[in-house]
């Protein structure tokens, strides 16, 4: 590959773009130059930090650097999608379970058609997309949820009273949550390289793969992305939307 | 009044409910009336196990109601809420959820349910969202209605409607009690709405029933301070 080096001397030139609205936010006194700083600071020593556990992980033998790294993706994800569902019961050991099975099988998949090799430099960053995006669904699936059974509580408790089982009077709402979690892919595969070519594509084209071996790499990626969002999110609402009952088919008193 | 109950509690209670003894005459309207918070809700909640008792036992026909499966026993106990929860679509797709769920439902029917409420059987295809407060609340009770249930249970189903909409839906409640033999559990805030339509009535307070009786005698002559009390407070 003819790859364009960039120098850490031209990379510190890019403080001059971070200068430019810091200086818009003070004549307009938006309040936000410290927010800017701070998140340009703190993403430039962020992506650093993983360029340098990116090339440990990749200079130990490959199980292991996977194994490691796919795992701290796998917690990460659970932990962050988790935070959006609150206080529903063992929400954190779902969350962890569908994201570890979805990463397990579109991984078992890739080897399997041979996309990629179990090497840690392809395994690492395809785990990444789907994991992080699996992560977004979920949370977005788990906000829902919540809010729904909140918002709807009326309906629900009708639906009941005419002698719908909890699955019937929930499948409004479960149908909800499923949409509000899987729209930013759907909108995101329509419109794609429309507006925005995929980060990843972006990449391997500035990294001088020619665009067509780029297209056919990024089409594998966003079809195993969007299949992994749908299966998570109807996992999970359809696992969770159950502790919202009890056994006697009532809906449970939500405190707070 | 010589009648069988239909409903019976024995020492039921609850976190917010104590003590709990009455029964519900069959094919009479029943109301309970009460202060906010007295637990009205939640007591009409139990009839159709929407809400459970933690002690105590509640008799349906004579048979305790956990021993019915929850799901027909709501379908024979039918419940309308204070608001219409109507579902999204159609005037049609709210008629035939509750039939629909079993696969019993005949489109026909939706003429028959419509007339019970009268409403005119062109709204079969309107949509829900398109209808006014009273037309919500009579599509609501005809949803309710297309289950063919024993037993109604109105928890201040005519409470966010006006007046004229509250006396059309009353005289409606009362010709469907009388055609098809329903028996009615009437909770209201609303104690000209309970003379009305009353035949018998609970009053509650605090979680406790406090006394209960024929409506008019119990209105006309309370024997206890506390609903004495809270006549007095809703007259001034
Ligand atoms: N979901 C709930 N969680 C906690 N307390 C509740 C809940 N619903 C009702 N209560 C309490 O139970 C009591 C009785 O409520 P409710 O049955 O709604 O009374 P009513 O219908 O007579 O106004 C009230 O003190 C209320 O604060
Ligand atoms: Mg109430």
């Amino acid at each position: 590959m003819d790859t364009t080096e960039i120098s850490n001397l031209s990379l510190t030139f890019l403080i001059v773009f971070v200068i430019i609205p810091v200086s818009l936010s003070y004549w307009f006194s938006l309040g936000l130059s410290k927010s800017i700083v701070w998140s340009s600071f703190r993403g430039v020593v962020q992506l650093f930090l993983i360029g340098y556990v990116l090339t440990f992980l990749f200079s130990i033998p490959d199980w292991q650097g996977i194994a490691l790294w796919v795992t701290v993706m796998v917690l990460v994800a659970t932990i962050n999608a988790s935070k959006r569902g609150g206080n529903i019961p063992k929400v954190r050991m779902v969350v962890f379970l569908i994201i570890a099975i979805i990463e397990v099988s579109v991984l078992a998949l890739w080897l399997g058609f041979g996309y990629i090799t179990f090497t840690a430099d392809k395994v690492i960053p395809i785990s990444g997309m789907v994991i992080g995006n699996s992560m977004i669904a979920i949370g977005l699936a788990l906000e829902r949820l919540q809010s729904q059974f909140k918002e709807e509580r009326g309906r629900i408790l009708a639906a009941l009273s005419l002698g719908a089982t909890p699955k019937q009077s929930s499948l409004m709402i479960v149908r909800k949550s499923l949409k509000a979690a899987m729209i930013p892919n759907i909108d995101g595969l329509k419109t794609i390289g429309l507006v925005q070519l995929p980060g990843m594509m972006t990449g391997l084209i500035l990294g001088g793969v020619s665009p067509l071996d780029a297209v056919k790499y990024q089409i594998v990626i966003s079809l195993s992305i969007f299949v992994s969002v749908a299966i998570c999110a109807m996992l999970v609402t359809m696992v969770l939307y159950k502790t919202f009952f009890n056994d006697k088919m009532q809906l449970k008193v939500i405190d707070k | 009044m010589e009648t069988n109950s239909i409903l019976r509690c024995e020492n039921g209670s609850t976190r917010i409910l104590k003590q709990l003894c009455f029964s519900i005459p069959e094919n009479r309207i029943t109301t309970i009336i009460g202060p906010s918070g007295a637990g009205k809700s939640s007591l009409i909640m139990l009839l159709n196990r929407l809400e459970n008792l933690d002690n105590g036992t509640i008799y349906y026909k004579g048979n305790n109601i956990n021993d019915y499966p929850v799901t027909e026993l709501r379908r024979e106990i039918g419940m309308v809420f204070q608001s219409a929860y109507l579902f999204d679509g159609t005037v049609e797709d709210n008629l035939k959820y509750g039939p629909s769920l079993q696969n019993k439902w005949d489109s026909k029917n939706a003429d028959k349910l419509l007339d019970l409420v009268d409403l005119p059987s062109s709204y079969k295809l309107r949509a829900v969202t398109t209808l006014s407060g009273g037309e919500q609340q009579r599509v609501a009770l005809a949803r309710t209605l297309a289950n063919k249930p024993n037993v109604l249970l109105l928890d201040e189903a005519t409470s966010a409607l006006d007046v004229n909409t509250t006396k059309i839906i009353e005289q409606l409640l009362e010709r469907i009690q009388q055609e098809d033999d329903i028996t009615m559990v009437m909770v209201t805030h609303n104690l000209a709405q309970s003379m009305r339509i009353g035949d018998f009535s609970l009053y509650l307070q605090e979680g406790k029933l406090i006394e209960s009786g024929v409506t008019k005698e119990l209105l006309d002559n309370p024997s206890t301070k506390e609903l004495k009390n809270f006549l007095n407070i809703k007259k001034a």
